[in-house]
């Protein structure tokens, strides 16, 4: 028996570390929800995302399955009104009434059903978005801040010269060049968006990549790939967590912008920042065209930032409830 | 002191080399993408073109007169030389070379996006120290409601709010424009209207181009201020609970004289990297600023360009901004190391 082996018998080493590590993991994310519930922002944020990913879980299927059984009409099945209805001058402009609790457009639809058929679109964009990013921004960040040296030194130029361009403008400019849609905008805004994560991850692992367990997992031939992944990218991921809870509702802000300069989902399926743009042109006197949609969009972000900056003291430790 | 000396000018040599192999990159990135999305010298052309009617002639004239049929390194080559002589083509829409678009262009927007970085950093700063002054307590929650509405509240609500506010219902502020419109504007010498009517003393003109700013520079400092306040009250939470706070409590200074005196000096450090972050989010606010207050800018060209899908103004345009904020990280660089001692010259 080497001494190698004798080491892993006397430590249970493969085992007994990884049990320990996700027991502590386990117990973190067990208190970071315990102390979440006894935070009233926190309560307040989790209650405006849980309304709007319900909502759009409900709304987006039913779109979905209207699409599929070639029935549209399935899309508004549970609104008070169609929200693409062809014009009707009849019902143009009306202020907010009980019929129509927050106004119509000038093509006489419903803005809250409008408001509400939207709504899937956002978590679709909020979600994809983020969770890409996360991704390539793992890799790319991991790899970086592990090997370092020039590998380093390269993606971490590339991501200063991606962060250098304020990232709605680069974000304007890839949409427009990839063309017009829904899934063009997801694809810019990805392409923006993951630098922020790598920078992140690339920070987490030089601080993870000399600690003990690290370093006697490649003191025992545990392969690079699993050092990696079990070690590095699940000990970062944490604080990231916290950063992604608030990034989804910047997602959300980015993508109502874009949409308020004409990007994005095309006419006639609503979008919210569309609408608020739409409002403009009949702005003061229509008033509710354009502040109703900019509300919508205020409160699903302040749900996420309130949510995300409470797990982020919670986290960090700042925690003194 | 004299090797102090000479680390700071390695130093800035150091900043300079990443600041400009970072806006090759950026180049390079923006070269890369375009030839991703449009892999044919023909869709290129096109792009040149700006519109759907041309002839296979013309085609192959912007083919070759742009050097589309070139191997990709001697056009990136071409590219950047052309970028850094600012030679970006002619745009499709006006037929006049890019530059001369800009060139007019981008005066306008710096020159409110500046003044509105600038009061953005006060107001966050003053907020922020604030808070950190009444930590826990009722004021510090206060500012923290306000900034996290600012925060999520999208760019266009808050410019509208204030429109409808101060323009539209107590009609202290113009709603629309850069300046009165029936002021014959001064002739332009620098390129920022501001300067050029001082310089030509046309006063009245001068007024006309500061009350119509006020209104877009406040919603994009508003918007802003979140950011600033948060780090600033992070920031000086840290420095009061360190000694020399205590020792200038201790010598029986008031609140505000410590406030003033010895936190914010230490606590203000961060926010001088921050404030060039914040710069480049002014610009991206002032996208949407612009049109709303059909402040005609960069910003209010940007959005043209996207309804008319000029290609060409907008990677010129999204060029532009990136070496902007690029030259903006290198002097927050450069002065961090300045006002903060501990910083390592490596």
């Amino acid at each position: 028996m080497n001494i190698t082996n004798m080491l892993k018998k006397t430590l249970g080493f493969r085992s007994n570390v990884d049990a320990q590590a996700s027991a502590v993991r386990g117990a973190q994310s067990l208190s970071t929800f315990y102390y979440l519930r006894h935070k009233k922002e926190a309560v307040i944020g989790m209650a405006i995302i849980a309304v709007f990913v319900v909502w759009s879980v409900i709304e987006g299927s039913l779109q979905l399955i209207g699409s599929y059984l070639r029935k549209p009409s399935l899309g508004w099945l549970l609104l008070p009104h169609n929200p693409i209805s062809s014009p009707n001058v009849a019902t143009s402009l009306l202020p907010p009434s009980p019929a129509y609790p927050f106004g119509t457009n000038f093509e006489g639809q419903d803005i809250l059903s409008r408001l509400l058929y939207a709504a899937p679109k956002d978590a679709i964009a909020a979600f994809a978005v983020v969770v890409s990013a996360v991704i390539i921004g793992a890799l790319f960040g991991i790899v970086a801040g592990y090997y370092g040296g020039w590998v380093d030194e390269i993606l971490m130029r590339v991501t200063d010269a991606f962060l250098a361009i304020p990232g709605l403008i680069l974000a304007i400019a890839f949409s427009i060049l990839i063309g017009p849609g829904f899934n063009s905008v997801l694809i810019s805004l990805t392409i923006i968006w993951w630098p922020v994560y790598a920078r992140l991850f690339r920070g987490q692992t030089l601080t993870l990549k000399y600690r003990g367990f690290v370093e006697i997992s490649r003191l025992f031939g545990v392969s690079e790939i699993r050092v990696l992944f079990k070690h590095i990218l699940m000990n970062a991921i944490d604080p990231i967590i916290a950063y992604m809870a608030l990034d989804f509702g910047t997602v959300i802000l980015t993508y109502s912008t874009l949409a308020f300069l004409g990007i994005g989902v095309q006419p006639p399926y609503p979008e919210w920042g569309s609408m608020a743009s739409d409002g403009l042109s009949f702005f003061p006197r229509a008033w509710w065209y354009t502040f109703f949609p900019s509300i919508t969009i205020l409160l699903i972000v302040i749900g996420f930032i309130l949510f995300g900056d409470s797990f982020q003291d919670v986290i960090s430790g700042r925690v003194v409830d | 002191m004299k090797r102090m000396q000479s680390n700071f000018i390695f130093f800035v040599i150091r900043r300079i080399i990443n600041a400009l192999v970072t806006l090759v990159l950026l180049v390079l990135l923006v070269f890369v993408l375009i030839h991703v999305i449009l892999p044919t010298p023909q869709a290129m052309a096109k792009v040149y073109i700006g519109s759907q009617h041309y002839t296979a002639a013309e085609l192959n004239s912007v083919i070759d007169r742009y050097g589309l049929n070139q191997p990709l390194y001697v056009q990136f080559f071409n590219y950047v030389v052309d970028v850094f002589t600012g030679n970006f083509g002619l745009d499709s829409l006006y037929k006049v070379p890019e530059m001369q678009l800009l060139d007019r262009f981008i005066p306008i927007t710096l020159e409110f996006v500046l003044i509105a970085t600038a009061l953005q950093v006060v107001i966050g700063v003053f907020a922020g120290g604030f808070a950190a002054l009444w930590r826990g307590q009722v004021p510090d929650w206060i500012i923290k409601v306000l900034y996290l509405i600012a925060w999520a509240a999208p760019v266009f609500l808050l410019a509208t709010l204030m429109q409808f506010a101060f323009a539209y219902d107590l009609k202290l502020l113009p709603a629309l424009n850069m300046a009165n419109p029936v002021l014959v504007p001064p002739k332009p010498i620098t390129g920022y209207p501001l300067i050029d009517a001082a310089i030509e003393g046309d006063w009245a003109y001068f007024d006309s181009l500061l009350t119509h700013m006020i209104l877009p520079v406040v919603s994009i400092a508003v918007a802003g201020f979140g950011l600033t306040t948060r780090i600033m009250r992070n920031s000086a939470v840290e420095v009061f609970d360190k000694d020399y706070v205590r020792l200038a409590y201790m010598k029986g200074l008031s609140n505000g004289k410590v406030l003033f005196g010895t936190v914010f000096r230490n606590a203000l450090i961060p926010i001088v990297t921050l404030t060039a972050i914040q710069f480049g989010f002014a610009v991206s606010g002032a996208v949407v600023i612009e049109d709303v207050f059909l402040y005609k800018g960069m910003g209010f060209f940007l959005y043209q360009s996207v309804t008319s899908m000029d290609y060409v103004a907008i990677i010129a345009t999204t060029i532009i901004v990136g070496i902007s904020v690029i030259i903006a990280n290198f002097a927050a660089d450069l002065l961090y190391a300045v006002v903060d001692p501990r910083v390592k010259l490596e």
